[in-house]
């Protein structure tokens, strides 16, 4: 995502630029484990897996199974692109199976100042693997 | 007023060159000033320095010059009615003007009109009638900060600049919603009276703290919530795209709205009954929107698929979705130091599924 977001300039400079710390939630039974997305101006960066979630001071936390986000990123690779069920706001619509969460609305609702960057970022996945035949 | 007459003599002096140099000589404001921009280039926040960032709490007078500038002490009274930086202010509002400006999106461009699929005529129809809704309310949104722009002092131009974009983006979004109306063979649908008169009330509000509360923390809270579903529900990605980018308008709006209300109780928490009234009035008539077909209808078949699929769904969907509509209004009002759960006015039926109103349910 981060590279597509390099090397896509024009792209995402055209959706303008943003400012948001989302941390994505990947929770089983047996563990949960944060990985830290920064908008930060036009450029997109990985933070990486976080040790400490409240350190990385997310605006905002996209939580699911690791069953859900696999299945995403399937269906996005598949399609080349999130179909309509399997887009970010559709899946946490109704807080199930990917929920937002924030301490503070407006964080939460950066989700959606910035929805179409963050949709264009995700569905950058089907670019750096194969569409299925 | 009597208008100044031109100043013949002085032009007659600068002819030989007798210029007067006063404003390079003699001005008053500050000079030395240099603002560093940042990496997406000089933005209003960097700008906000010196004197230039001191936004006083009331204009001293009602001018239009630049704040900061060194001022004609005979300008004339522009007659603004908000002097007051807490009836417009709020701490987010550089950043939303510039993230509104570098958002920017053209419904004409932006869009992949030719890729619209043909749709059952039932789901054209139901789209067509969401798209008549959303275009009717939108632009009131446009009309009413456009309604209440000249009045509010010079001294708070960044408010003024930040309604600008807001202008923009609603008729934006009244354009996009008119476009999909007409763009796939469907066309305009019904208009309600119910939803007229809420946009009546915003736009007759004897207050901006009154329109300010009903549009943008309450009537564009739930257009927000509305685009969401929009995304989820849309035919096809042409909507769902149309659906996404207007979503991020809205949310600029919302999150001004708030903020908005939370400068302003900060600063004069006696002002908050007023408030409350106001929102009262407001879900009261959102309520009716809740039950008028038109609004409820469309999104139902939407959601299922068909007449028949939405006739045997009913309202399950929208129930989950209007419970989260509901969530999202009182999370925005508690942070807008507004807490509403105990004084909702809202029918205890439409509460269903609302987490926090549990007492109000029925």
């Amino acid at each position: 995502m981060v590279a597509d977001a390099r090397e896509r300039r024009d792209v995402y400079n055209h959706l303008g630029f943003a400012d948001f710390r989302l941390a994505v939630e990947v929770r089983d039974a047996n563990a949960t484990r944060h990985y830290g997305l920064v908008l930060d101006g036009y450029d997109a960066l990985y933070a990486g897996e976080l040790g400490d979630l409240a350190a990385f001071r997310p605006d905002a936390v996209i939580a699911g199974t690791p069953s859900t986000w696999q299945d995403m990123m399937d269906n996005i690779v598949g399609n080349g692109g999130a179909d309509g069920t399997h887009t970010l706001n559709a899946l946490s619509i109704a807080e199930d199976p990917l929920r937002v969460r924030s301490d503070d609305p407006l964080g939460r609702d950066k989700f959606f100042r910035y929805a179409e960057t963050l949709q264009t970022l995700f569905d950058s996945l089907a670019r750096s693997r194969p569409v299925a035949a | 007023m009597t208008l100044a007459t031109a100043d013949l003599e002085y032009l007659r002096r600068a002819r030989r060159g007798e210029f007067d140099w006063g404003w390079l000589r003699n001005s008053r404001s500050e000079w030395g000033v240099k603002a560093v921009p940042s990496k997406v280039g000089l933005r209003l926040q960097d700008i906000m320095i010196g004197t230039y960032g001191v936004v006083p709490d009331h204009a001293p007078q009602r001018t239009m010059a630049p704040r900061g500038a060194d001022i004609d002490p005979d300008v004339p009274d522009m007659g603004y009615t908000i002097n007051d930086k807490a009836e417009v202010w709020s701490d987010n509002l550089l950043g939303l003007y510039e993230e509104a400006v570098s958002r920017q999106w053209s419904a004409t461009r932006d869009i992949p009109w030719s890729e619209l699929p043909e749709l059952d005529p039932d789901i054209e129809h139901a789209m067509c009638q969401l798209s008549t809704v959303l275009s009717e309310v939108e632009m009131v949104a446009s009309d009413f900060p456009a309604k209440w722009l000249w009045r509010i002092n010079h001294d708070f131009v960044e408010a003024k600049m930040f309604l600008c974009t807001q202008v923009m983006d609603e008729a934006r979004h009244t354009e996009v919603f008119r476009k999909r109306a007409l763009a796939n063979g469907g066309g305009l649908g019904k208009s309600k009276a119910v939803v007229e008169r809420f946009l009546k009330l915003i736009l007759d509000a004897e207050t901006y703290d009154e329109g300010s509360a009903l549009m943008h923390l309450l009537g564009e809270g739930i257009v927000l919530s509305l685009f969401r579903a929009g995304e989820l529900l849309a035919p096809s990605p042409v909507e769902k795209k149309i659906f996404r980018l207007c979503m991020q308008d809205e949310a600029r709006h919302v999150a001004y709205g708030t903020m908005h209300l939370r400068y302003r109780l900060e600063r004069d928490p006696s002002l908050a009954e007023d408030y409350h009234s106001y929102l009262d009035k407001g879900e009261e008539i959102i309520g009716m929107l809740f039950t008028t077909p038109e609004v409820v209808e469309p999104t139902a078949m939407l959601a299922a698929g068909s007449v028949k699929a939405a006739e045997e769904l009913g309202m399950a969907a929208a129930d989950v979705l209007r419970a989260r509509v509901i969530e999202e209004y009182l999370e925005r009002c508690d942070h807008a130091l507004l807490p509403r759960r105990a004084r909702l006015t809202l029918p205890p039926e439409l509460l269903v599924g609302v987490r926090g109103v549990e007492g109000k349910v029925a």
